[in-house]
Parts: C-alpha cells; structure tokens; sequence
C-alpha cells in the first residue's frame, strides 16, 4: 500500500554549501535532503521510500561545533510503499521453483509464495515450469497474481523487505 | 495437510506453520481450533520456515513470535480471541474451515502516515515523473531506486482516472466505520459484488449486516467511474 507520510528531518549542510543567498541556501538543503532520502532506500516503519513531495518547513539552522556544518532541521512529506499483512495486492512472478514461486511486487523483489498456499495447483516442471490445476488456470513466469499477504520480514542489513503470501481465498489467483 | 479437508487450509500463525512443515505432530487440530492458550504451545520464538523437501532450511524465516506476541495475538484475534479490537464475537472455527487474516493497517502505521488509493499515488508519482526530465539534468539530485518500480506497479494496477471521485464514492462507507486501510483496499482492488470485498477484506465481514447495502451502491459508483476511463 502507498503511504503519504509527513517525516522530520535532520539536514546536514556542510561550510562550503552555506550562501548568503537565502535561495541557494533552501536549493542546498533540499538537494541535500533528496540525497538524503534516495540513500535511505527504506525504513521497517514506513517501508520503501519512493519521492519526496514537498518541504513543509525549514527549521532554524543549528551549527554544529567541531564540524562547521550547520544541520538544519526541516519537516516534508514524500511518498512510500509498505506492506502490510492481510492486504490485497498483486504481483509479478519472476521465477517458478519446485515449491514455490517468487513474484515482485512495487519495489518489493522477494515476495514468496509456496506451493502449500496455492491450493490445487500442481508444479509442472519443464524448460518454463508453471504451477498449473485442474482448470488450466497458470502460474509462471511474468503472470499477474492476486494474492493476500500473510507475513512480513524486515531486512536491517539489505535495507529491503520479504513477503509470505497464499492464495488461500477467493477472488485470489492468477489476473487476466 | 491431510488433516484439512477443504481448500483454503490455511489459519494464521499457528497454521500458517503447520501447514508449511508438511506434517505437524498434533498441530492440525490443535491449530485449526485456533485458541493458542488451549494449546499448550509456546508463543515466544515461533518461526515459520520452509524446511521440507529440500527447499533447504530458513531461506525464508518468518518470526511470528518474539517482540511480536502482538502480531500472533492480532491473528488469533481473527479467531475471535480476546481483547479483540473489532469486537467481534468469539468464534469457535470449524477445524477445516480457512480463518482469514485480517487487515489492521491502523494499528501498523506510524505516526503522520496517511494510506493512498493506487490511483492517487499514481497521480502524485506522474507529476513528480513529469519534473524528472528537468531534475534530472542536474547530477546532484538523486532520485530513489525504488521510484520507478513503485510507479510502475502503480500504473499497472489502477482502474480508475480520477482519484478524487472514487475517494468521494467510497466516503460514504466511513460512517459504518469502515477504515481508511480498507477503503484504499477496496479502492485498489476494484471489487465488482460486496461478496469480493467480504472476501477479501474479512474485517468487514462483522458489519456484513450493516455494510452490504451500502456498498452495493458504492460499487456500483465505483463501476460507473471506471467505465469512464
């Protein structure tokens, strides 16, 4: 799900990128915070950073005593994506394994679903294995699928999210 | 599995692990009833984890234990456990039937957080996409990695052009206290009989009462608006 967040922050402006000029300062602060933004990649609370939309405010600078720089504590709003468990959503598989599939999902790379939580389908291996059942309904690469997510993990260390998610419901499965 | 007859064998936490291990000692039973202090099962440390097989061991592992004794409880809550925020009425679930996994953005989202609709986040992505081409002649501005991929996913999965009406039309469905985290579901999802949003968002199954009316000329806004795109 996309989220609209409103986050503080702490914007670091070193010596050399201080003008005098109030405009080249805000230029600096907001580059700087997009620089900011795009290194975090993603949060375990907010999930996926994707855009920053406005600034809201610019605090007043506090200069820091060893360093010279001056951080600058600011307040904006941007775009991000999370999952959350028992949400609808659908995603892309991108590759079919004897007991499961995995599938992408918006900047989410590793969401899983194992075969036990897709009922009725059967693996059927082959130079493209699918997961396919009784009514001929196909599982494979590049097929959208509709799924609901049951688990979510964090990784503090890639920065990213894992997903488990089943097909155990209706209207869940395979999208044309 | 074999102890579960029916399709949709699935129950949360417990039976979410047991039905990843192919074969549970006494867990079917005792999952599907779905009552954890009946069970005898520890809570803390449980993990989900894809073992048998020969997928290899903990490729995925899932906590659901730990720190997230509030995660099992949220899922037991479907079960209709204790303390239940929705305030619906225990159930006692019949061993083979699915519990459905309940959505409780809520209570997950930070502070300050608002959800989207797709639709909406679509139209907020393709403004600043738009400003792209000129942010991005500059070398010092960065742009996420993770923009493109949400946009995309954004783009591939709306069905309506105008977010603000179908905000409007699902509005309505906030006075039988219907949350925002399901409205952005409803509204991602496109449902076309209140049957689909039961189904998919089961929170709502305990004010199916209440709701089915309502949301049958919700969705049949919803309808009209994405015929005009």
């Amino acid at each position: 799900m996309f989220l609209k967040v409103q986050l503080p922050w702490n914007v670091i402006i070193s010596a050399e990128n201080l003008d005098a000029r109030g405009l080249m300062l805000q230029r600096s602060i907001l580059i700087r915070l997009l620089d900011d933004f795009a290194c975090k990649k993603a949060t375990k609370d907010l999930g996926y950073f994707l855009a920053v939309m406005t600034l809201e405010s610019i605090g007043e600078g506090k200069v820091r005593q060893h360093s010279g720089d001056v951080l600058f504590p600011v307040v904006f709003s941007g775009i991000t994506f999370k999952l959350f468990r028992g949400e609808i959503l659908d995603g892309v598989v991108h590759k079919v394994l004897k007991h499961g599939v995995f599938l992408r999902c918006g900047p989410v790379e590793n969401v899983y679903l194992s075969n036990l939580k897709m009922a009725d389908y059967k693996y059927v291996p082959g130079e493209n294995p699918v997961f396919l059942n009784d009514k001929l309904s196909k599982i494979g690469k590049d097929v959208t699928v509709r799924f609901m997510v049951i688990g979510t993990k964090w990784l503090e260390v890639e920065r990213e999210f894992q997903a488990l998610v089943s097909l155990d419901g209706d209207f869940l499965g395979p999208v044309s | 599995m074999a102890e579960k007859g029916g399709k949709g064998s699935s129950v949360p936490s417990k039976a979410v692990k047991s039905s990843l291990k192919s074969a549970t000692s006494n867990g079917g039973k005792t999952s599907a009833k779905g009552k954890d202090d009946g069970s005898g099962k520890p809570k803390k440390g449980r993990k989900v984890q894809f073992d048998s097989e020969g997928l290899g061991d903990g490729i995925f592992g899932f906590s659901s234990g730990g720190k997230a004794d509030s995660l099992l409880n949220k899922l037991n809550l479907g079960k209709g456990g204790k303390g239940d925020k929705t305030g619906k009425a225990a159930k006692s679930s019949a061993p083979k039937e699915p519990l459905p996994l309940e959505l409780r953005v809520e209570q997950e989202l930070p502070k300050h957080a608002k959800c989207l609709m797709d639709c909406e986040a679509t139209e907020i992505l393709q403004g600043i996409q738009e400003q792209m081409v000129i942010l991005s002649e500059d070398p010092t501005i960065k742009i996420p990695v993770s923009f493109d991929r949400g946009l995309q996913y954004a783009k591939n999965g709306i069905h309506y052009a105008d977010p603000a009406s179908v905000r409007r039309a699902l509005e309505p469905l906030t006075q039988y206290g219907v949350t925002e985290g399901e409205i952005c579901v409803i509204g991602n999802v496109c449902p076309e009989t209140p049957d689909e949003v039961f189904a998919l968002v089961p929170s709502l199954k305990a004010k199916k009462s209440k709701l089915a009316e309502p949301l049958k000329d919700v969705l049949a806004e919803l309808v009209k608006l994405k015929k005009a795109t």
